[in-house]
């Protein structure tokens, strides 16, 4: 990739360094000028060294338990899982294009409390490892994730929540919509819908290579996520970007772990036909938006006739569960606690009248 | 005070789908609350009467409903809630309803559903259109502290009961419905919540509803309720059915959905139902009024969809 383009990346991206550090430089003679603190008269920190305490990377086991690699037998796929808590139905967490695992990394440290949490690194990212990187179609990470439940959990599975965001909510729905799992309890789908992910695959490419290509250290990168507004809770992105990049040796810098603008062939498929699978789909549904209600039409019907939840998460970007950990956990504990999913499934088939408790 | 000359040209001047202003809003809802408080919890209606779902903001669309059903007050309305959100018109919409309330109280019955609720349109539309349209939250705030005051279900003739969402597992009896202390905001759960939110569902008994508020309840919890409370129907709204009215549960439950075209995109038709002098009942279904504004295909999309 020696294209003239990713010299204007490198190239923005040190006017951006330069202009930050001024930037910062700006801020701190202000802050100094003003302050009349017991600390002014401490000398002010280098800032480039402020700055990347700021945005360092957080290790991810302060928040899960463990990680493993599972191997999948017969194929030399290896798919990387971290994992959280020690009884409840499993909370299985699939993560958006270009993400990893570690995006509910603060949202699992809470849900653990009452469930278990299992958030796998998909083909192409993170840390899994499998023979076809580049091959991301629905039908091979559905695959991917039926084999990885199978490795896991063998034939006596528990009851499992199937969470996913952006792309990772496709494959959740369309595992759903497979049947392939016998102890699917309920469906948590995270700010993806059909007719607004359709209508906004044109930009993709766009967006994609309007992102930074190139970042000198991995702090570099997490700020960048953060002042790019991808990423609003700076806590997450610690400890979730590490995770998607990877570093260069022949470009002496980190980029990207996956190569999304080689998958475009496969986005159409991630959401054709989703609103309708997603509808189909008999477990208990709750469908998580960012900001505003964006429901085509099939989920707009189906909501109104009350077919699933939904709630409007507000003051959040694209990534609920990394901007507001907190809030997403307890959507998921209260989803997990009204429809009375146990270890085992749901607990309870029907509701006992209240009133022939009474006296 | 205002005059009933001025309620009628305010009522003309909303007709128009023009708002009132903030100050205007402000008497009508302190004249509305007035009267809202002394209605009951299961508020009696008599025939002949015609029976209205969701409207949601589709001010043209109700236009049309008075069109097809007749103008207020010479056919006299009962409206199952949801007056508010998704539409381009709640506060037209909501302005207008409670101004014809004010003007012939015994003529016209608001009940309250579920988007009657500080809380959902906040996030819905209602809220945001109020402060487009008057710059500040104030006719957010005297509206949704009005909704406190609306009545949770009707009663037409002692025979058809009436309210937004379903029947409640804590709620055997209208009597027990007549107990409850309705003014507050809509519970997240409770008897109260279930009123507005329930569903009938083809699975006998009560079920945890797939909304996260409320129940879904069986034929044979419905026909129960009918029996010991000696009716004959129970009409609802709150769900979407593309006739504009379904029946169920053996003709024990009739839902009505009065929004066509529902957000703009769903294609539905919407129809009421008339009740009357001898309660023999009559659908009329209606298809979106012809003045349609075209929906807003701006909506912003995400910046990152993968």
């Amino acid at each position: 990739m020696d294209s003239p383009s990713n010299l204007t990346s490198l190239s923005e991206e040190t006017h951006e360094e330069e202009e930050e550090e001024q930037q910062q430089h700006h801020h701190q003679s202000k802050a100094s000028s003003v302050s009349s603190s017991a600390y002014s008269s401490i000398p002010n920190r280098p800032p480039i060294q402020a700055s990347s305490q700021k945005y360092s990377p957080i290790h991810a086991m302060g928040y899960f338990d463990q990680e493993d690699d599972i191997h999948i037998p017969d194929s030399n796929d290896v798919f990387h899982l971290y994992k959280a808590g020690l009884d409840g139905p499993v909370v299985f967490c699939l993560h958006g294009g270009g993400y990893c695992g570690l995006s509910f990394a603060l949202a699992a440290s809470k849900i653990k409390e009452k469930a278990r949490v299992v958030a796998m690194d998909l083909r192409g990212h993170g840390k899994s490892s499998t023979e076809n990187e580049l091959n991301i179609s629905i039908e091979t990470l559905c695959d991917d994730v039926v084999a990885v439940l199978k490795t896991l959990f063998g034939d006596t599975p528990p009851a499992i929540i199937l969470v996913g965001h952006s792309m990772g909510g496709s494959v959740a729905i369309q595992v759903a919509a497979k049947k392939a799992l016998s102890t699917l309890s309920g469906l948590v789908v995270v700010d993806v819908v059909e007719g607004t992910a359709m209508a906004s695959l044109i930009h993709m490419q766009k967006i994609l290579s309007n992102r930074m290509h190139h970042f000198s250290t991995i702090e570099k990168a997490i700020e960048w996520s953060v002042r790019g507004g991808s990423l609003r809770n700076i806590e997450s992105a610690r400890v979730s970007i590490p995770g998607t990049l990877k570093y260069d040796d022949s470009k002496n810098c980190y980029i990207y772990r996956t190569q999304l603008e080689e998958t475009e062939q496969y986005w159409r498929g991630w959401y054709e036909g989703l609103s309708e699978k997603f509808l189909s789909c008999p477990a208990p549904k709750l469908l998580l938006l960012a900001g505003t209600d964006r429901l085509d039409r099939a989920l707009t019907i189906g909501q109104m006739q009350g077919k699933f939840q939904m709630v409007v998460v507000r003051h959040t970007g694209h990534a609920i569960q990394e901007d507001v950990p907190d809030e997403f956990a307890n959507l998921i504990l209260n989803f997990i606690s009204r429809n009375r999913i146990g270890p085992r499934g749901i607990e309870i088939p029907g509701i006992r009248r209240p009133s022939q408790f009474q006296p | 005070m205002p005059t009933q000359g001025d309620l009628d040209r305010q009522i003309e001047h909303l007709m128009e789908c023009k708002p009132l202003t903030e100050a205007e809003v402000k008497t009508l809802c302190d004249q509305a609350r007035a009267i809202l408080v002394e209605e009951w919890n299961v508020q009696p209606v008599k025939c002949p009467v015609t029976v209205c779902g969701d409207i949601h903001g589709q001010f043209y669309d109700l236009i049309e409903l008075f069109r097809i059903g007749g103008n207020a007050p010479d056919t006299n309305y009962l409206f199952m809630g949801d007056y508010v959100d998704r539409g381009y018109y709640s506060v037209e919409t909501v302005t207008l309803l409670v101004a014809l309330k004010v003007r012939y109280r015994d003529r016209i019955t608001i009940l309250r559903g579920n988007h009657e609720s500080r809380q959902i349109t906040q996030v819905y539309g209602f809220y945001d259109e109020c402060l487009r349209k008057y710059g500040n939250a104030n006719v957010w705030k005297y509206f949704t502290d009005l909704f406190d005051y609306l009545p949770l279900t009707a009663l037409i003739e002692s025979q058809i009961f009436c309210l937004h969402g379903g029947l409640s597992p804590s709620l055997d009896t209208l009597d027990n419905i007549r107990a409850l202390d309705r003014i507050q905001e809509v519970p997240h759960e409770g008897p109260m919540c279930d009123l507005l939110w329930s569903d009938p569902d083809d699975r006998c008994g009560w079920g945890i509803s797939p909304r996260g508020a409320g129940y879904t309840f069986g034929q044979d919890i419905a026909a129960q309720f009918n029996h010991t409370n000696g009716l004959t129907l129970i009409s609802r709204a709150h769900q979407l059915v593309m006739e504009g009215y379904n029946w169920c549960q053996e003709k024990n439950v009739v839902t009505v959905f009065s929004a066509p075209n529902y957000c703009y995109r769903c294609g539905n038709m919407a129809a009421i139902l008339e009740i009357g002098e001898n309660m023999e009942q009559n659908f009329l279904q209606f298809d979106p009024a012809p003045r349609q504004i075209e929906p807003d295909t701006s909506r912003k999309t995400p910046d990152y969809f993968l």
